[in-house]
């Protein structure tokens, strides 16, 4: 129980982290039914902060970027906790342990293939926004790229081993936001910040201070998630 | 023995504590600028600073956690979690409330505000966690690993809010503060801190029979036990 | 410590004295001691029932 019984270590760990990714990914492709499922879910939230707050088009423009990553957060909870069900349908989780690769192989996986996925979700969130809420891209694309890489991997890491913990619990549904919430609030807070600087301007160059609280941010959690996710999926 | 020291404890926390509050509500002078509305410190700050001992016990009790396994700990880091739960809560509400007269609003976006709410809510989905998950030694290890992060979380979140903040807000300079009011903020917090040690260690041995019961559970189940033997131990869900 | 910054923060804010306010005091003595009674109570509704056997 206090420690991890020595694994045999067939393949390295990059090698065990691409096989499960491209596992995972091609799960994902077959049927692609997360992938449309958070995408109709980020489009509707986009929608409905539009028509809660009435078609005044200043505020909607004022705030763009705080709806954009409040419908990818919401829709990351979706991601994240159907990349858990997958593996607990038929006892997949067992067999995957019980592959000759390294636990932490699985966060690195899991947490690159909802990465990819929010981004993927992000990047077509953008011209949406842009259409629905009239902003425009002021500085420039690279940046709004690179917020939205570094914002998706913070919501990932986390979100991950919060994920395998509450697939695993009862009530898991209420469980997840509640645990997640709180914890990317800095993630969720500087890449909003970031994003607005981006589509109205930066004229006091704060981008880069927002940039580096993420990147710290990114740093802590994936060294958290890689040392702690092992203890989570052992038996 | 162990009872003398348990109850003992107690009285040492309300006599501290009643003695404490009488100085700072009678016996010590008003603020110079906040009046009696100041008094609200004598109350308001040994809960918050009870609250970050209880949640700092609660991480040290989960990182040791998860390099040695022990009911002993993980009963700890429960007792510690949720009574810091507590405290942090009284403490956000007076500090609300003390906000009201001198802030003229009862909620700022004041970077401690922020996190000691974010704090709060963290803890509450720990504690949350570990109602929702059956299995004893799961819920330990994935409770203790929730803590961590949340821990890890706070000065994060601290740091995070107050740039948020930073663009309309001026940093104070230090004031002395009257001896006479440090005196009646001692001995209440000193209260404090034996209350929160008594509360500490009943809902330890609580938890710790909790654990006990749970564990033994398996082996009670079969067999001609009575029904409210196989019972007692079952916790509210 | 957090309230000496608190306090020096709030200094800045009003010039003048604050006159009364003993309500506000009074209301948080009255909720962290409901406060405290509530969660001694709680401890007390679900102290471990010393053995199985000995009651019911």
């Amino acid at each position: 129980m206090s420690t991890t019984p020595p694994r045999p270590r067939a393949i390295g760990l990059v090698a065990a982290t691409l096989a499960l990714l491209r596992k995972d990914l091609l799960i994902e492709w077959r049927t692609r039914a997360r992938l449309n499922a958070i995408i109709f879910f980020a489009l509707a939230t986009l929608l409905m902060f539009s028509f809660a707050l009435g078609p005044d088009t200043k505020l909607l423009e004022k705030n763009a970027g705080g709806y954009f990553w409040l419908a990818i957060l919401f829709a990351s909870v979706l991601a994240l906790g159907e990349s858990f069900r997958v593996e607990s349908e038929n006892a997949c989780m067992d067999g995957v342990r019980l592959a000759p690769a390294d636990a932490r192989a699985i966060f690195l996986s899991k947490a690159l293939g909802n990465t990819l996925l929010l981004t993927a979700l992000g990047a077509l969130l953008v011209p949406v926004m842009v259409a629905l809420y009239g902003v425009r891209i002021v500085t420039s694309f690279m940046d709004l790229g690179l917020i939205l890489l570094l914002g998706c991997l913070a919501l990932s890491a986390p979100g991950t081993v919060y994920a395998a913990i509450s697939s695993n619990a009862r009530a898991r549904d209420v469980l997840l936001p509640l645990l997640l919430f709180p914890l990317v609030i800095p993630a969720l807070l500087s890449a909003a910040k970031a994003t607005t600087l981006v589509l109205q301007g930066d004229p006091m160059n704060q981008f880069n201070s927002w940039l580096g609280l993420l990147g710290g941010f990114n740093l802590i959690y994936w060294g958290v998630g890689f040392v702690l996710f092992p203890r989570i999926i052992e038996d | 023995m162990n009872k003398f020291i348990k109850w003992g404890l107690l009285v040492l926390a309300l006599g501290l504590l009643g003695a404490g509050w009488w100085l700072g509500l009678a016996w010590a002078p008003p603020d110079r600028e906040m009046g009696d509305v100041q008094r609200i410190m004598y109350v308001h700050v040994p809960l918050q600073w009870m609250a970050m001992l209880a949640m700092f016990i609660n991480f040290v009790a989960a990182v040791a956690y998860l390099f040695k396994a022990s009911w002993k700990l993980d009963s700890a880091a429960e007792a510690s979690a949720e009574i810091g739960l507590v405290l942090g809560t009284a403490g956000m509400i007076t500090g609300a409330i003390w906000g009201r007269p001198t802030w003229g609003v009862y909620w700022s976006w004041d970077p401690r505000l922020t996190s000691e709410a974010i704090m709060l809510v963290t803890y509450t989905g720990y504690l949350v966690l570990r109602r929702f998950v059956e299995d004893p030694e799961k819920r330990a290890t994935w409770s203790a690993v929730v803590a961590i992060i949340g821990a890890i979380n706070l000065p994060i979140v601290w740091f995070s809010v107050r740039w948020w903040r930073s663009l309309h807000q001026v940093q104070s300079s230090p004031r002395t503060v009257d001896p006479e009011m440090v005196l009646p903020l001692r001995v209440s917090a000193f209260g404090m801190l034996f209350i929160t040690l008594f509360f500490m260690a009943v809902r330890y041995r609580q938890a710790l029979a909790e654990r006990q019961a749970e564990v033994a559970l398996p082996d009670a189940l079969p067999g001609d036990v009575p029904m409210s033997a196989s019972h007692n131990p079952s916790k509210v869900a | 410590m957090m309230t000496l910054s608190t306090l020096m923060l709030l200094a800045q804010v009003g010039s003048g004295r604050i006159q009364g306010g003993w309500g506000y005091v009074w209301a948080c003595y009255a909720i962290t001691i409901a406060t405290l009674a509530l969660y001694a109570l709680s401890l007390w509704v679900r102290r471990p029932r010393a053995s199985p056997d000995a009651k019911e």
